[in-house]
């Protein structure tokens, strides 16, 4: 371990620090209410950071865990491409997934940070678009077959600001492709904007410590975060885990999903943590392949789930952590011109789910169980056009239900978890917002009861949505992964259920439809869904039986499963308020079901 | 004339403001008696009376105004005490409670359950309806199921009834015809309807609203009749008034039909007291209130003269906790105080908070028990706090315990106690200032071109350099600072709101369907003009807003409408543009291109039933006066310095002090550092400066 070595008094990096993160958190606040799409205004599917002139990231916001990783690629990228040409006043888009890029839908928006001549950060907001000129209505396109099939418009680090004012051939280039192009305009101005402002506060922050000092202040707010990771992996067992997992087939190309695998060895004498990722699949001929940036920001995001709940995340404590990649993987070894449509969901929930679950070997109370998984019906791309609104074309993900979060040695799975790459951060769509926005119906929306992986603490359960358009047919675009492998639970916790879609013309006979779908919904037609629930953490016999009644009452679990699964049995009803655990009838059941068990 | 009183019941102080027939204000404390809130708040008259040479029941009987800021509501809501309530909603939709917005706090904490919602799913009933985003029934109310859902409620004998159907907003015939069959079969239980509540966009603000006010309805229509005939029991005579979340007060019989609007009223007269002290002296314009007491630091605005308000005021945790719907001044609140801890984390740095020793056990230095050292205990290791003279003297501060504490902390650092102390109130500055940052930068004010009013007992320690730090030249601290909200009440007035929803947009502007909608907001508040008791005859202002966004925003901006009716295109072209340069001030970007979507439309009347104090002419004259004593004091730079210490109750208008020195008033000490002054204005306010 590295002892302090600390030039600047503790209490201006603390100061310093500080004022980072109320730029950063005015970035993020900027954006959110400024976005247009609602996968950035509702979903929250953005995230906003510094990077220091030298590309090391240096103060993230609170955004999404599969975000975490890669911009410093990205902004070193940009410094390559134009060497010797970048000054104030210039802005830079990329969207690569082989520059460091997540996946082509985030347009990531940098703008280098001058002072006294020299360049000294990069601020970075990174947006996921509603539509980013796809050959289909969706920024996500799982059968993709390659980068040409997906069709979107790549930005390698291409200049769009110059003396601060749009260079009018990409403004026209995305115009002239892009789906609803005022809607990705409005989208553009909020990310850039958020990006100008970061700009605005870092040169008052320059000016008011001076250059010297802000560079040892970024120099030593790393040593920190570095020391604080050391100190978090010193506290975790030595250990080599190994976990797996699978993803959902792929009908006609993948009928046996993929096996994905993460080796990690904690190391707490070094401080290290070495994750291999090389077990796994070569790039697919679909858009499932993961960017360097998706997979590695899902592998390091599940591990912060492991480690000290506050620690900071930059470049500090990335250096704590040290990957191996295969030559041409799935997993952050796509090979051009493989398609990474997909790279942030899908494959990456997997990845998230498999690592987090991969510390539960470590024993109970590490890691966290697997969260529901997959973009269900709730989360569809729609599209279409509204008869409304004078036919005028619509497009937008919705965000209107999602799976239940994971559980926990200490808490039960969060409601609105959407997906292991999202941690229960976005919001939710409001349904008379959707119904104002689109000419759609929802016709219901609820928790599934029973649907939750069982344990000490239980999973979160699913949630289920019915709707369909109501003045023209629309297009659903469903990429879900989480209908054919349940999010399992760990340390005798029990697997949360798992998706399923339908489409529903009759009501006695609904259709079921594949985990990926591409379908026109008429009018008069609605699409069901139900997401995934969280797996369970421990076993549910260990469940306290207020617990359990409280589920009950509730309605999130039934009384048939709390005496069959829980072993827990009451007296008295719901309805008049009676219901009430009965002990003695507990330990018995709950002795049965062990001894049941034992035979 | 005779007195007017105004009273904020905190959770553990009441607070009393008397103003005297020679416009003085006279300021009472009390603890709060939370089983019958009167008796407080006769003590803290008691106060008042004893320094007046009367007697309470003289001054009450010789009181015109009573002006009553209740927690009351807040109180049962965290204890869980409200009215067993039912919650009735749209079929298929029954977990619009559970669901909330979504949001969580922590990408990588798991260490915390889903909050339950505010009403129980087992008492949450699906009615067989459902109205169309266009106001169209989709499926009519099947009425049979509905008086069986009505019946049901009363058999299993819930005190209360929320209803809130998706679009009633567009179409409240289905609310209005339940709301019906409650009156016919559980005649005399309380009940809200959303689309009369809080007829707003977005099915969980407006349910949870309806949910919150219909649990409160039989729980604050007995405290506040309660409390009525417990005044007049006492010989009060005069009207009782209660001030709300919007800044302002109602008469009782208009609250109980809304009791919603008490929740964070004590807060919400923070503003309006920051923007009369700032008019006293002559600071309009954008103004920063801060209220800092022991636990917690509240953030207010007032800009341009104005007060803000949010849609998005939270009882509890943002995202976790329960939205309250209804509009609400603006006030921001995080945990930090004076009893907010310090500790040195393991990567080596000095943090303070989250975590507060609270008032029990305290900081180390209140001897009971507290072995954290805090930022109370870091205030006076600096000397800033005389150990004898702590609130007035009523409480005796242990200096040895406060030195020790911070002494651990300071071997951990290597650093000497001076400095650890001083370190410890650098930082918790920090969470200070970064609050202040996020609503002024949240409303697009410029701090630098605001005035600080300063507020709470804990104010006056930090908060010159918070101002500093963040560019204010100017802070306004009045003596009355501990009953900051108390004295807002004073300033107030009757002020009640009346909301439609009607979407439109530029690209096709319905200018008939907006008309009828400001035509009902005025019909609406006209009549409730008309309702009231008192003030017949007092001074009206209505003011309209429009909450708007660009198309395919999803969050509104509040625009206010220049007139109450848009006569023609170029009204409504105003309006538009008004929209853009809110857009602009608040996100530094405006898209002429784009349409403006129009959502919620608000009448907001005020009507004045009283003059508020008089302002005293100004003067510049000043004059040094003389130190009570001195005493060392640390202030950062390495050595302590002799430091003067003057009473309040000594300084007379005109009085000016360099830094450094010290103020102590009898419930707040001002720490006046070096290259900072403080002068003691006319009207009895301290206005602090950086020279």
């Amino acid at each position: 371990m590295s002892e302090p070595q600390t030039t600047l008094d503790p209490v201006l990096i603390s100061v310093m620090a500080n004022r980072l993160d109320g730029i950063v958190r005015e970035m993020t606040n900027t954006l959110l209410r400024s976005a247009r799409s609602a996968v950035i205004s509702s979903a929250r599917d953005f995230s906003c950071c510094l990077v220091t002139g030298e590309d090391e990231l240096l103060a993230p916001a609170e955004g999404l865990p599969v975000h975490i990783f890669g911009c410093h690629i990205q902004t070193a990228n940009m410094r390559k491409y134009h060497e010797g040409d970048i000054r104030r006043g210039d802005a830079y888009l990329d969207n690569d997934p082989y520059g460091g890029n997540t996946h082509p839908a985030d347009h990531t928006f940098m703008v280098p940070v001058f002072w006294e001549g020299e360049h000294l950060f990069t601020a970075v907001s990174k947006c996921h678009m509603a539509d980013i000129g796809n050959s289909i209505p969706s920024s996500y396109f799982v059968r993709a077959r390659d980068v040409y099939e997906e069709g979107a418009l790549v930005f390698p680090g291409v200049r769009i600001q110059r003396d601060f004012k749009n260079v009018e051939d990409i403004m026209r280039m995305c115009r002239a492709r892009i789906r609803v192009p005022d809607q990705w305009y409005g989208d553009y101005l909020a990310g850039l904007g958020s990006a100008r402002i970061a700009e605005r506060r870092l040169e008052a922050f320059c000016e008011k410590y001076g250059k010297d000092t802000v560079k040892a202040f970024m120099r030593e707010w790393l040593d920190y975060s570095e020391r604080r990771m050391i100190d978090s992996i010193r506290r975790l067992p030595k250990a080599s885990l190994t976990n797996k997992g699978k993803s959902d087939p792929l009908e006609g190309m993948l009928p046996d999903g993929l096996e994905l695998t993460v080796k990690i060895d904690i190391d707490p004498d070094a401080g290290e943590i070495h994750v291999d990722l090389r077990d796994n699949p070569p790039s697919i001929d679909a858009g499932l392949n993961t960017s360097l940036g998706s997979a590695t920001s899902a592998v390091v995001g599940a591990i912060f789930n492991a480690l000290d709940k506050d620690l900071p995340r930059n470049e500090g404590a990335f250096r704590r952590l040290h990957f191996k990649y295969a030559e041409d993987s799935v997993v952050a070894a796509p090979t051009f011109p493989h398609s990474c449509s997909v790279s942030t969901t899908n494959v990456a929930e997997r990845l998230v789910n498999i690592t987090q679950s991969a510390f539960a070997q470590l024993g109970d109370g590490h890691g966290l169980s697997e969260g529901g998984a997959g973009l269900g019906a709730g989360m569809a791309v729609i599209s279409g056009r509204d008869l409304g609104r004078g036919g005028q074309p619509y497009v937008n993900r919705l965000m209107l239900s999602t799976n239940g979060g994971p559980a926990s040695a200490e808490a039960d799975g969060w409601v609105n978890y959407a997906l292991p790459v999202i941690a229960g951060l976005m919001y939710r769509d409001s349904v008379e917002v959707d119904e104002l926005k689109h000419p759609i119906r929802v016709e219901s929306l609820s928790l599934v009861t029973d649907s939750a992986g069982a344990g000490r603490r239980r999973g979160a359960p699913a949630q289920q949505i019915e709707y369909g358009p109501t003045g023209a047919p629309m297009t659903a675009v469903i990429s879900c992964d989480g209908q054919h492998h349940q999010p399992r639970g760990v340390i005798g916790g029990l697997p949360g259920t798992a998706g399923e879609t339908w489409l529903i013309q009759d009501d006695a006979q609904p259709e079921r439809l594949p985990n990926v779908a591409h379908v026109t919904i008429d009018v008069g037609q609605r699409i069901r869904g139900r997401d995934s629930a969280g797996g369970g953490y421990g076993d549910p016999l260990d469940r306290e039986p207020e617990r359990v009644l409280v589920d009950v009452l509730e309605g999130w679990e039934t009384r048939q499963k709390a005496e069959d699964v829980y072993g827990v049995v009451f007296t008295g009803e719901i309805d008049d308020e009676t219901l009430a655990i009965d002990a003695v009838a507990t330990a018995t059941r709950r002795d049965e079901l062990r001894a049941a068990r034992a035979a | 004339m005779g007195y007017r009183i105004s009273v904020d019941t905190g959770g553990t102080f009441t607070d009393m403001v008397l103003l005297d027939e020679d416009d003085r204000f006279h300021v009472g404390k009390a603890l709060t008696t939370s089983d019958r809130i009167s008796e407080g708040m006769f003590a803290a008259l008691d106060v008042i009376a004893e320094a007046l040479g009367k007697t309470a029941k003289t001054l009450l009987a010789e009181t015109d105004i009573l002006i009553y800021g209740t927690t009351r509501a807040t109180n049962a809501i965290v204890t869980r005490k409200t009215a067993r309530t039912a919650f009735l909603t749209t079929s298929g939709f029954r977990d619009v409670l559970v669901f909330k917005e979504g949001g969580k706090h922590g990408p990588h904490d798991y260490s915390y359950d889903y909050p339950q919602p505010y009403i129980p799913r087992r008492h949450t009933f699906e009615i067989d309806e459902r109205t169309g985003s266009g106001g169209d029934i989709v499926r009519p109310l099947d009425e049979a199921q509905a008086r069986t859902v009505v019946e049901t409620l009363k058999a299993r004998g819930f005190e209360a009834v929320a209803v809130s159907l998706l679009w009633s907003i567009a179409n409240n015939e289905h609310e209005a015809k339940i709301g019906e069959l409650i009156e016919e079969i559980m005649p005399g239980v309380p009940y809200t309807l959303s689309h009369r509540l809080a007829p707003i966009l977005r099915e969980y603000r407006r349910a949870s609203a309806t949910a919150i006010d219909a649990s409160l309805k039989p729980l604050m229509q007995a405290h506040l009749r309660r409390m009525q005939s417990d005044l007049r029991d006492a010989g009060f005579a005069g009207d009782l008034l209660v001030s709300t979340s919007v800044g302002g007060f109602q008469e009782i019989e208009t609250l109980v039909e809304r009791p919603i609007n008490t929740l964070k009223s004590g807060p919400a007269m923070a503003p309006v007291a920051a923007r009369a002290y700032a008019a006293v002296e002559h600071m309009g314009g954008d103004v920063i209130v801060c209220d800092a007491g022991g636990t917690t630091f509240d953030v207010g605005l007032v800009r341009d003269g104005q007060l803000v308000y949010s849609r998005d005021s939270w009882l509890g945790p943002l995202w976790t906790g329960d939205i309250i719907g209804a509009s609400t001044v603006d006030v921001r609140s995080i945990g930090a105080g004076g009893g907010s801890i310090a500790w040195v984390d393991p990567g080596g740095l000095l943090r303070v908070g989250p975590q507060s020793a609270g008032s029990v056990p305290g900081p180390a230095c209140y001897g009971g028990g507290g072995r954290e050292p805090t930022v109370t205990d870091a205030a006076l290791v600096l000397g800033y706090i005389d150990p004898d003279y702590f609130n007035g003297g009523r409480l005796t501060l242990d200096r040895a315990a406060a030195e020790a504490v911070i002494g651990t902390l300071a071997a951990t650092l290597g650093k000497d106690v001076d400095e650890t102390a001083h370190a410890i109130l650098v930082i918790a500055n920090e969470l200070m200032i970064k609050a202040i940052g996020e609503i002024t930068v949240n409303d697009g004010v410029n701090p630098r071109e605001s005035v600080v009013v300063a507020g709470g007992g804990a104010a006056g320690f930090n908060i010159m350099p918070i101002a500093r730090e963040l560019g204010c030249e100017t802070v306004i601290l009045p003596r009355t600072a501990s009953a900051l909200s108390a004295c807002g009440m004073q300033y107030s007035s009757i002020v009640f709101e009346a909301t439609r929803s009607r979407f439109t947009d530029s690209a096709g502007f319905d200018r008939t369907g907006v008309n009828a909608a400001l035509d009902e907001i005025d019909a609406e508040l006209l009549a409730f003009r008309d309702s009231l008791g008192i003030a017949a005859a007092s001074e009206v202002t209505i003011e309209y807003f429009v909450e708007a966004r660009y198309r395919a925003q999803v969050w509104e901006l509040d625009t206010a409408l220049s007139k109450p009716h848009l006569d023609d295109d170029a009204d409504v072209a105003e309006l538009i543009e008004a929209f853009h340069r809110t857009h602009d001030r608040v996100y530094a970007v405006r898209d002429d291109e784009s349409p403006v979507e129009c959502v919620n439309w608000k009448g907001r009347i005020s009507i004045r039933p009283f003059e508020p104090p008089p302002s005293p002419d100004p003067s510049d004259a000043t004059h040094a006066p003389d130190a009570a004593t001195t005493r060392d004091c640390y202030f950062g730079d390495g050595v302590r310095v002799p430091t003067p210490i003057y009473r309040g109750a000594d300084l007379t208008a005109g009085a000016a002090v360099s830094g450094p020195a010290i103020i102590e008033e009898p419930t707040t000490t001002i720490v006046v550092y070096p290259g900072m002054s403080a002068r003691l204005s006319v009207a009895g306010d301290y206005i602090l400066n950086s020279l």
